[in-house]
């Protein structure tokens, strides 16, 4: 019944529409959808919020598998359910913003991973400013790691906590936070049939490696990269999003220019960067396809 | 028929080069100008040839700008730099209905209150100030040294946070560059990226 009422198509299609074009249906379907899936999950005690000065977001720590098993890795997931016009940020947050922070509390031997970010959006408020970020509704998948062995003797489980610090803006930013925690027990590695579809669906708004064969580099120019990318099929469509900030300017329109094998993309040059640099770094996406993980080596111009 | 959007589209276009043609960039003259401060007075960059000049982007109300005022960062730098004869400008480029908009007679206030100790505050609520440097952020630094070039480009410091605690273990920049500037060295990080709530520019 739970995967009927999670149209997730929805909630993707909702996250690649850019600012401004959401519908009221997309938000009111994924405030349900959230809803139900909130009540089911804290009836199977999966998540709890302890604390929260959230006002703009709804936020929730949510696991993919119902029990541990030692050794076997786990994924937890932060869960931003936003309130409409309001979104939070990318790793790179562009020209303002910051991305959320994640401090973890587990049981003794876990560990947890980077935050695996989901393709953000590009959201330009001015000439001068664009934004890197999510709106409506984001996971950032966390991989926790488990030790070999696990000791378990509370009859709870064990508790995965996390206290997660964010800003969420809309004309204006807030500063939001959440101490979130669940418990897991032990046993076989179960996925979790109320979590199952979110986190398969947030999955495939991960950045992807480029297919084998395919090829990026880039061009330092006067005022400008080339980024060329090669290898497949005419690409008509996409835009960069750095991963190290001053690299390019943000709000700079990208031209691109498709090619036989790929496209051309040319990317304005950042005000801040004063020094060359040896590689490009970042996502392409294609809207409507997938995104790439871009590593481009920077070809220095000849002096 | 072609929709506006269009029309809206290629004027966005055209915004972004005309400010990208005259963003400030470090080692490069410092774009001049003519600006109203809070008190009613005309500023003129050219007025300070000969001084450091310091340019801070303000808003009141966003989280990133309380940091450093209601822990008295800014103001602290603020009065230590002035007394050492640099011209520090704190600029307001919030649009009316927006964020940190505040008239003339609200900001005066709002300095006492907080025991702030700029040289003056010049008000840009059109924008003009703020897209000719190109100002992301509240705040965004930079600084001009007397010939009149611009020798940094950023953020206030290296804690991209709105957590007053961050403050302590932080570098500060603009410090960091003043310190090197005006003891003959060039400054070591000149750009670096700012951080904070976007400037409130009118659309």
């Amino acid at each position: 019944m739970l995967s009927t009422a999670l149209n997730v198509t929805d909630v993707a299609k909702a996250i690649c529409i850019p600012e401004g074009g959401t519908t009221g249906y997309y938000i009111a379907g994924m405030k349900s959808v959230a809803l139900i899936l909130y009540s089911v999950l804290s009836f199977f005690g999966y998540i709890q919020k302890i604390e929260s000065a959230a006002r703009h977001a709804r936020v929730e720590l949510l696991s993919r598998q119902t029990t541990l098993h030692p050794g076997a890795n786990l994924q937890m997931g932060i869960h931003f359910i936003l309130e409409p016009g309001w979104h939070i940020y990318w790793i790179n947050p562009g020209d303002s913003g910051q991305p959320p922070v994640l401090k973890w509390q587990l049981p003794p031997g876990f560990s947890a991973g980077e935050i695996q970010w989901p393709r953000p959006e590009r959201m330009q408020s001015s000439a001068e400013l664009a934004d890197y970020g999510y709106h409506d509704e984001a996971l950032l998948m966390v991989p926790i790691h488990a030790p070999p062995f696990i000791n378990n003797e509370r009859l709870r489980g064990l508790r995965f906590a996390v206290e997660a610090k964010w800003l969420v803006c809309r004309e204006v930013c807030i500063p939001e936070h959440a101490s979130l925690e669940l418990f897991l027990q032990s046993g076989a590695t179960k996925e979790n049939p109320a979590t199952a579809k979110l986190f398969a669906d947030a999955e495939k708004l991960l950045p992807i490696a480029m297919p084998r064969g395919w090829k990026a580099e880039a061009e330092s120019r006067k005022s400008d990269f080339l980024l060329t990318v090669a290898g497949g099929k005419p690409i008509t469509k996409a835009i960069f999003f750095p991963l190290d900030p001053g690299q390019i300017d943000n709000p700079a329109p990208q031209s691109l220019q498709a090619t036989t094998h790929g496209a051309k993309i040319t990317l304005k040059k950042s005000d801040l960067l004063l020094k060359q640099i040896n590689v490009l770094r970042g996502v392409l996406v294609i809207p409507g396809g997938p995104a790439y993980q871009i590593e481009a080596p920077v070809r220095q111009p000849i002096q | 028929m072609k929709s506006p959007r269009h029309l809206i589209l290629l004027a966005c276009a055209l915004l972004a080069l005309l400010a990208s043609a005259f963003a400030a960039r470090v080692g490069e003259p410092a774009p001049g100008f003519t600006a109203v401060d809070s008190n009613g007075k005309q500023q003129r960059l050219s007025d300070y040839k000969g001084k450091y000049v310091v340019l801070e982007w303000h808003n009141q109300g966003c989280p990133y700008t309380k940091k450093h005022y209601e822990s008295g960062n800014m103001q602290r730098l603020q009065k230590e730099w002035t007394a050492k004869g640099v011209v520090w400008l704190t600029v307001i480029s919030s649009a009316q209905g927006t964020q940190g908009f505040v008239t003339p007679s609200q900001e005066n206030d709002y300095l006492k209150t907080m025991n702030a100790a700029p040289t003056a505050v010049l008000m840009d609520p059109g924008g003009s100030l703020g897209h000719l440097y190109g100002a992301k952020t509240t705040p965004h630094m930079f600084i001009i040294d007397p010939k009149g070039t611009l020798i940094y480009n950023g953020a206030i410091d290296d804690h991209p946070t709105s957590d007053q605690s961050d403050i302590a273990s932080s570098k500060n920049y603009v410090s960091a560059a003043l310190q090197e500037a005006t003891s003959g060295k060039p400054v070591s990080e000149p750009a670096t990226r700012p951080y904070g709530c976007s400037v409130k520019y009118k659309d």
